[in-house]
């Protein structure tokens, strides 16, 4: 009878946990900003340059973040022309380094007087310079989740997740007419879950993945069509 | 018997060494070469740099850098010198002295990482401490340089090996910022070039 008992408690907390992940979706809620400061219009043999801003502190763009918007962007129905971040460091070694890297647009006529930099540039048909700066973080976790194995099987139990914000900002460069031609922010928001209901079952948010598709939209747009 | 043990051991102990050997790509530097010509002196401890350190709870760590550090200098140089000759000897002999404007020696003094468990922080680091000498072509020291270059790099998209190499490489590469970029401003520098442009 108490074996009986128990049996029907543990199925309780059971049901009770898988009511709890059918109804817990991982959402994410992405928000674009874009700010024009000049027209701007890829040629069709012109390239595009996505660079991480790097940093020597603890925090910077994830490599990962600017090969997703490189992928997003050198691919789909209206495929714009990219140069590799790391082929075009190599080629333009020492100038995009961390410790020289322009900081501004205001910094290119400088850059340019380098020996050998504007006809690198030219040769290589770059346009125009998307730098990257931002990252994803956890700013929240909790809740609590074992696995355990026995003679007699095993499996997972408890409930934890955490929430991660997102958020980037790219600023395009144009190199013909030395300029900033704008920026674009995005930001995203999304809480992820790991529930164990004798087997871990994942509901994974991806704000950064989010980020990265609305930014590389936002960007396309913003190279292709223009917006006066 | 005994042979199986001792290779079990061996086996053993190997696994808990973690053996990096750097590579990476190596830029020709874009900048104008200084018009002098220069012997270069790279010493025995330069070109096999091997860092090994034991650290608490993640075994011993063996950097090998020495090699790739080497291939990325003497392509540095190259691009930062009319003419670089590389010479056995860290002075310049008498017959010598006439057909190099200086000898340049650059040493590694020390090599650091941080694995995020001791950092804390999200990434493998790693430092380069190097030490430019330059004499005159009568074995004159005019200038020595300290220079770190530094390098961090996530283990996202690579193991922990990879990640350190990664971090070592860059941190090559930024030693390699700063020296093409700022020997060459170096006062003694600058009044070493001014008077060996007269040849």
């Amino acid at each position: 009878m108490m074996k009986k008992l128990g049996m029907v408690k543990k199925l309780g907390k059971i049901i009770i946990l898988l009511g709890l992940v059918v109804g817990l979706s991982a959402c994410v809620s992405a928000r674009i900003e874009e700010s024009r400061k000049s027209t701007t219009e890829i040629a069709i043999d012109e390239t595009l340059v996505i660079l991480g801003r790097a940093s020597y502190n603890d925090r910077e763009t994830e490599e990962s973040f600017t090969e997703c918007l490189a992928d997003a962007l050198g691919n789909g129905p209206t495929p714009i022309n990219i140069i590799p971040e790391n082929q075009f460091k190599d080629q333009m070694y020492p100038w995009f380094e961390p410790r020289t890297a322009p900081s501004s647009s205001d910094d290119l006529a400088k850059l340019f007087a380098q020996p050998g930099v504007q006809d690198k540039i030219n040769n290589s048909n770059v346009r125009y310079l998307a730098w990257i700066k931002g990252d994803t973080v956890t700013i929240d976790k909790g809740g609590s989740f074992s696995c355990t194995v026995s003679t007699f099987g095993g499996g997972c139990f408890g409930l934890t997740y955490w929430e991660q914000d997102a958020s980037y900002e790219a600023s395009i460069w144009d190199l013909k007419n030395m300029t900033t031609a704008g920026k674009i922010s995005a930001e995203a928001n999304g809480t992820s879950y790991l529930a164990g209901v004798i087997i871990p079952i994942p509901i994974l948010a991806r704000p950064g993945n989010a980020a990265c598709k609305a930014l590389a939209a936002q960007l396309k747009g913003f190279l292709i069509s223009d917006g006066g | 018997m005994k042979l199986s043990i001792l290779i079990g051991i061996t086996l053993l102990l190997s696994s808990c060494v973690t053996n990096i050997v750097v590579t990476g790509t190596v830029p020709t530097p874009l900048i104008e070469k200084m018009p002098v010509r220069v012997a270069i002196y790279y010493d025995e401890t330069f070109k096999e740099f091997v860092h090994s350190e034991s650290l608490y709870g993640e075994g011993k760590w063996q950097i090998e850098l020495g090699k790739q550090n080497l291939v990325f200098f003497r392509n540095l140089m190259s691009a930062m010198f009319e003419t670089v000759v590389e010479v056995n000897t860290p002075e310049l002999s008498a017959e010598d002295s006439s057909n190099f404007d200086g000898i340049i020696i650059p040493r590694i003094e020390k090599y650091g990482f941080l694995t995020p468990d001791i950092s804390g922080l999200k990434f493998f680091s790693a430092s380069i401490h190097y030490r430019i000498s330059l004499y005159s072509n009568e074995n004159e020291k005019l200038t020595e340089y300290a220079v770190v270059g530094y390098g961090k790099s996530e283990p996202g998209s690579f193991n922990a090996s990879s990640a350190l190499g990664h971090a070592t490489m860059l941190a090559i590469r930024d030693g390699g910022t700063r020296i093409s970029t700022e020997l060459k401003l170096l006062p003694e520098v600058s009044q070493w070039l001014n008077e060996s442009r007269v040849h």
